[in-house]
Order: C-alpha cells, then sequence, then structure tokens
C-alpha cells in the first residue's frame, strides 16, 4: 500500500500544473465552507446566547398563578423555597436568575405600546448585561425601582427618549387596573425579534404593579453548566418537584403567553408549575436555528456538488491522457484493484492536502472578518440577532470541509480509477493519448 | 321718579331673570351635605333603580372613536338580573355578527363564530375592543362592594350633583378600585364616572345622559337607565366609546336564552 502511496504522491509530483489547479480549487472551496459554516455557527451561538439570555434560562420554573378560574397570572408564588430546592438538588446549575412576567400597555406623552414585560433585577445578572449593548442612558439605573429600558425599535414606536416618564398600565392578578410611573434609564441596540418582544423593568417595579409579594416571581430561570445537560435536567426537576407535593402542568411547547389563554379554560385555581427548556420557550427560536442550520446544509452540498462534478471531470481527463501508462502497469502485473486504489489515492492525497491549506487560509479569514466587526444589515438583524457578523471557528466549522472535500473527492475519483482499471493492458497500449 | 313701565319692566323681566340666573346656585348652596346614612341610602337607591325584576332587552349602537378611525357596532343586549345573567350579542357589521358574550354566575364567555370557540375572559377586561366593561351595562352594586365618601357638590353642565369618591372593600374584585362618581341631585342618577386605577391614576371617564324610567308593576322604584354611555380612555387619549341605547323592551325572554346554544345558534 505504501508504494502505491508513493506512485500517487509522484503522479501528482509530476503533473504539477493539474495538481496546482486542481489544489487550488480545493483549497478555495474547503475555505469558503469554512467561511460559511463559521458564519451560520456563529449566527446560530449569537441567536441561542441572546434568546437564553433575553427570554429564557436552559431551564425554567415558571408556572401561574390563578385566584379564580378565569383569572391566570404569570407567577411562581413563594419562590425561595424552589431556589433553595433547584440549588440543593441540581449539581448541574450554574446560576438561576429571577425575573418577573406580564403584559403592560406602556404610555407615552405621544403614543402607546402593548408589549411584554421581564422583570429584572440588573446587578444580579452580569450575563444579561453583557449582551445588552446600550445605544444612550445608564444600564446601572435599572437597578432602581421606577425605571424602564426599552430597545431602539421601541423606543422609536413610543417616541420615548432617556429622561422621558411612561406610564405602565396593567390588571393585577385579580383584575384590578393599576399603573406606575416609570422612567426611561436606557436604550438598548435592537437584537433581533426577541427585543422587540420584551420591555425590560426591575422586579420591584413590577411586583408594584402586580401588587406581588416580594416571594413571588413570574420565573425561575436556570442557567446550566453545560446546555448539553437541559433535556436530563429538566425531566429531573420535574420528577424532584412532583414528589416534593407541587402541582406541575403537563409538559408543552410555547412561551408562556401561548399557555396563558389555554390555562384560562382550564378549571383549576391556586399554584401550578411549569418546567421548561429553551427549546420549549422558545419554539420559534428552534425554527431558526433548524433554519440557519439546514441553509448551512444546503450550501455545503452544492459546494460539494459543483466540487465533485469539477473534480471528476479533471480526473477522467487525466486518465484517459494516461491510459497507456495504465495499459502498462497491467501489463507488467498490477492488479485492476490496486489500479483503482492508485488512482483513489491520488484524488484522497490531492483533496486532504488541499483542504488543509483551504481551512488554515478559512481560520485566518475568519480571524480577520472578527477582528474587522462587520455590521449586518437591519434587516437580517430580525433572523439573525446580532448586529455584527460573528465568525465561529470551531470543529463545526472546521472538521466538514476536510472530511466531506476529501470523501467526496475520493468518490468521485473511483468512477474514472474503475473506467481505467476495467481496461485490457493491449487496448490501454495501444491507445491515442 | 319711577315710571309705571319701568315697574312693569323689573316686575316683568328683571326680578324673574335675576331669580332664573341664581336659582342653580341657590339649590347648589341649599343642597345638604350627606350623612354617611343618608349617603349610603343614595348609593342603596342608585343600585335599586339600576335592576330590574323582570328581563331586560335593548338595542345598543357603539361608535369606536381610534387614532386610526372609527368603527360602528350593533349589539344587543339580554339581562335577567334575578339570576344575575347577562348576553351580549353583536349583530352589526356582518364581520363582529354573531360573536358575543355570556355571563354565567362568576364567570363571563367570549363566543366567536368564525373559529367555533368560547373562551374564558376575566370580568374585568374591555367588551368587544370598547372602553366598557362588562359593568358597564349591568346591575351596579355601589352600596355593597365600595365605601363612599361625601366630597361635597358641583356643578356638572347645568345639573347640580353631589360628589362622592368610591374605594372598593376589601375582598370586592372591580376593573376600578376607586371611583368618583357625580350623582344628579335632581334625579339620583350617576351622570358622571371618574374610575382610577389602584396607583391612583385616573384610567376612565363615563358620562351617562338622557336617563330614562321605566315604571315596574313589581316595585315602586322605576328602572332607570342611560339612552346614551359616553367612555373615554384617560391612557389613550382620543380613544372613545359611545353606546346608545334604544328599543328597551322589559318582557319576558325565553328560557333558554341564557345559554352557549342559544347564542351559537344565532351564527348558524
Amino acid at each position: 500500500m505504501l508504494h502505491l502511496l508513493l506512485i500517487a504522491w509522484r503522479n501528482l509530483l509530476q503533473h504539477r500544473k493539474r495538481t496546482a489547479m486542481l489544489s487550488v480549487t480545493l483549497a478555495g472551496i474547503s475555505t469558503l465552507m469554512v467561511l460559511l459554516l463559521a458564519l451560520t455557527g456563529g449566527a446560530r451561538e449569537r441567536l441561542l446566547e441572546s434568546a437564553t439570555l433575553l427570554a429564557t434560562g436552559h431551564v425554567n420554573i415558571g408556572g401561574f398563578y390563578k385566584v379564580a378560574p378565569g383569572l391566570a397570572t404569570p407567577a411562581v408564588t413563594h419562590y425561595p423555597k424552589l431556589l433553595e430546592l433547584v440549588r440543593r438538588e441540581i449539581p448541574e446549575l450554574e446560576h438561576v436568575s429571577v425575573r418577573g412576567r406580564g403584559w403592560a400597555l406602556f404610555v407615552s406623552d405621544a403614543r402607546t405600546l402593548k408589549s411584554d414585560i421581564v422583570g429584572v433585577d440588573i446587578q444580579q445578572e452580569p450575563a444579561l448585561r453583557e449582551v445588552l449593548s446600550l445605544k444612550e442612558g445608564n444600564l446601572e439605573e435599572l437597578a432602581r425601582p421606577g425605571t424602564v429600558l426599552l430597545f431602539e425599535e421601541q423606543a422609536h414606536k413610543l417616541e420615548a427618549k432617556v429622561g422621558d416618564m411612561l406610564t405602565v398600565s396593567a390588571t393585577t392578578f385579580r383584575g384590578v387596573n393599576n399603573t406606575v410611573d416609570v422612567r426611561v434609564v436606557g436604550i438598548a441596540r435592537d437584537i433581533g425579534l426577541l427585543s422587540s418582544l420584551s420591555i425590560f423593568l426591575p422586579n420591584a417595579t413590577l411586583r408594584e404593579l402586580y401588587q406581588l409579594n416580594d416571594d413571588s416571581a413570574g420565573v425561575l430561570q436556570l442557567y446550566l453548566k453545560d446546555m448539553a445537560d437541559t433535556p436530563v435536567v429538566q425531566l429531573r426537576l420535574r420528577q424532584l418537584l412532583e414528589k416534593e407535593g407541587f402541582q406541575v402542568l403537563r409538559a408543552s411547547e410555547g412561551i408562556y403567553w401561548m399557555k396563558l389563554d389555554a390555562v384560562t379554560q382550564q378549571d383549576w385555581t391556586g399554584q401550578k408549575l411549569d418546567i421548561t427548556s429553551w427549546e420549549d420557550e422558545m419554539s420559534l427560536l428552534r425554527f431558526a436555528v433548524t433554519a440557519l442550520d439546514a441553509l448551512g446544509g444546503v450550501l455545503v452540498a452544492l459546494l460539494l456538488l459543483i466540487v465533485g462534478v469539477g473534480v471528476m471531470n479533471t480526473l477522467w481527463v487525466a486518465i484517459r491522457e494516461r491510459t497507456q501508462e495504465v495499459g502498462t502497469l497491467r501489463a507488467i502485473g498490477m492488479h485492476r484493484w490496486r489500479v483503482v486504489v492508485m488512482f483513489l489515492l491520488e484524488g484522497s492525497v490531492l483533496a486532504l492536502a488541499s483542504t488543509l491549506v483551504g481551512v488554515g487560509l478559512g481560520l485566518g479569514l475568519c480571524a480577520v472578518l472578527n477582528a474587522a466587526h462587520i455590521p449586518v444589515p437591519d434587516g437580517a438583524q430580525v433572523v439573525l440577532m446580532t448586529d455584527f457578523l460573528h465568525f465561529q471557528v470551531g470543529p463545526r466549522a472546521l472538521l466538514p470541509p476536510v472530511f466531506f472535500v476529501t470523501a467526496c473527492v475520493s468518490f468521485v475519483s473511483l468512477f474514472p480509477a474503475f473506467l481505467a482499471a476495467r481496461l485490457r493492458p493491449v487496448t490501454a497500449m495501444s491507445h491515442l493519448g | 321718579m319711577r315710571t309705571p313701565l319701568s315697574r312693569s319692566f323689573l316686575a316683568r323681566w328683571l326680578v324673574p331673570a335675576l331669580l332664573l340666573a341664581l336659582s342653580p346656585l341657590s339649590a347648589l348652596a341649599n343642597a345638604p351635605a350627606l350623612t354617611p346614612e343618608q349617603l349610603h341610602q343614595l348609593l342603596l337607591k342608585v343600585d335599586e333603580r339600576s335592576r330590574t325584576p323582570t328581563d331586560y332587552r335593548v338595542v345598543m349602537t357603539s361608535v369606536i372613536k381610534r387614532d386610526t378611525g372609527t368603527a360602528v357596532r350593533e349589539a344587543q343586549l339580554f339581562r335577567r338580573d334575578r339570576e344575575e345573567r347577562l348576553l351580549l350579542l353583536f349583530t352589526a357589521p356582518k364581520t363582529e355578527a354573531g360573536k358575543g358574550y355570556l355571563r354565567e354566575e362568576s364567570n363571563l364567555w367570549s363566543y366567536d363564530p368564525n373559529v367555533g370557540r368560547w373562551e374564558r375572559r376575566t370580568e374585568r377586561e374591555s367588551i368587544g375592543g370598547t372602553e366598557s366593561r362588562r359593568s358597564d351595562f349591568d346591575q351596579t352594586r355601589y352600596a355593597t362592594w365600595f365605601d363612599a365618601t361625601y366630597e361635597g357638590t358641583e356643578k356638572v353642565g347645568n345639573a347640580n350633583t353631589h360628589r362622592i369618591t368610591l374605594k372598593v372593600k376589601e375582598g370586592h374584585d372591580v376593573p376600578f378600585p376607586v371611583i368618583k362618581m357625580w350623582l344628579d341631585v335632581a334625579t339620583t342618577n350617576p351622570i358622571k364616572r371618574e374610575e382610577y386605577a389602584l396607583s391612583g391614576k385616573l384610567l376612565r371617564t363615563v358620562l351617562a345622559s338622557g336617563w330614562k324610567k321605566v315604571a315596574l308593576k313589581e316595585r315602586e322604584e322605576p328602572f332607570w337607565y342611560p339612552e346614551e354611555l359616553r367612555l373615554y380612555d384617560e391612557l389613550n387619549k382620543g380613544n372613545s366609546s359611545t353606546f346608545k341605547s334604544k328599543a328597551v323592551d322589559m318582557r319576558a325572554l325565553p328560557a333558554n336564552l341564557f345559554t352557549k346554544a342559544w347564542l351559537e345558534s344565532k351564527s348558524r
């Protein structure tokens, strides 16, 4: 086998021009694939990061409190007890965010806007502070009661700026109308679709609006050390809470407000918890992630098809040129399958060397482009949930070009190799190449 | 020196004109401050007048004003106060026809024939995209659900009124926990209401005019209803709804009217 490899390598060196041409093509394609996969991978990573920081934990303990069958509030009462249980029983836990949930009407001097509201203790949420990019104002002030953080689009709709006062109107969990006045302390840059769905208020202000006790929250967002543990922890948590005597809703997908109608129709009263994963909460987002993965896959498949056809054609021509050589090899006793292996090795060695060079180039380009901070067009921001292009360089971006391009080239080498091996030595030697 | 003509002028025009001009003020000044017991009795009277021992049916036209334009709807309201039942059926325009609300004890259900589904709604949410709540069309319970404070007398338009502040009692859930109400001194009808949030912010102003009474065989006190109800959203300035009532009918309604099946049948 070693001497076949040697013959293949020498053949490549002997046909320098053709080898160089194919190498440049394969390296270029590999670089392109790395860029493409790094781009979709980066978008996927940012999407998940933004979503899991803005709207959901890896695992969530949410739920509904019903004072009457027709009055459902997204609230978890006596949450410190749950918090203690979670910290004791979930070793995979990294940290917990206690958030408020609600729906309210925001009234500025000029306009009104109905929006989902999220209560936060901003000083307890360093990761959220990192993901929020402030255009104006001071995020630290969100720690004070009676303040609000808007995203650009929301501020635009309300015609509000930093320092303006807004009235927030909502109905309490008993159905009584209430309002609070809040001061805009910051306007953050939009982070795609999710940022247009939620407005951030301090937890204390949300509790005042909904007349909730200090030990009530909207949801406990659990962040795990490894996101991959989500399904295991979710299942364990559900079993644990049921064992501890908590009423738990049947598992279902969807953002909490999508479940509100169904819960309102049910006849029970009191507290029921809802244990969800980030995938359950972000079923819409999962579609976006799947779409990004599918887009990457389709583009890679297209590239491979083009590469495959091109390489097969080039090898075909090369083998035709070398028909006499094949005849000679067959005449001196080389077996057919060894001829096939020889051509296969030639293609594989060429592909492997080229893709390694291409991947190296791709890595370098990703680093340069990440450093360049290329802005994402506004329209694309809605889907990608990021304002700058981010190329994620990791195994997902680097390994597919090496394996798939090499495998593809090796595979397409088989057909012309088989044709060459099938020739009778006398026919091959008399061929006028 | 006074002439017969000038005496005649004084007697015939000036004195009556002055008396006429001053009469509202004097009436206002003469309206005595109400004691807590008198106030309670007054509110009991208002509540009594808002309910009827008979069935009640009225055709209502609503005009909904928004920044984006104006919409007109027509609905029929059916009430059976003795059983605390209420049904609202939208009849126009075609896109709204067949939609409705049904009150069954403490539950309020809404029905949309386009999806053929009943949804439980909160008692305190707005009705049909207007500024109204279910309680705007139902019997009132000011005397039992609220603690009242007498604030004095005040002119509202041409009417002399008692100004009253109502604060909801513990254990009663209402959309507006604080209400300022103006009761016409002459008729005892609530002609204006300002409704506040828990925080004290004004959320809604209601003007009720054209009060009509219907004599009842069953009791001495007649049943009263306003022909026009104007509801102003004080947060969304510019948003308002006006309800006009006509074709009031106090005859007995079919026994099966206050059912989901009856409302569903209206859209088939």
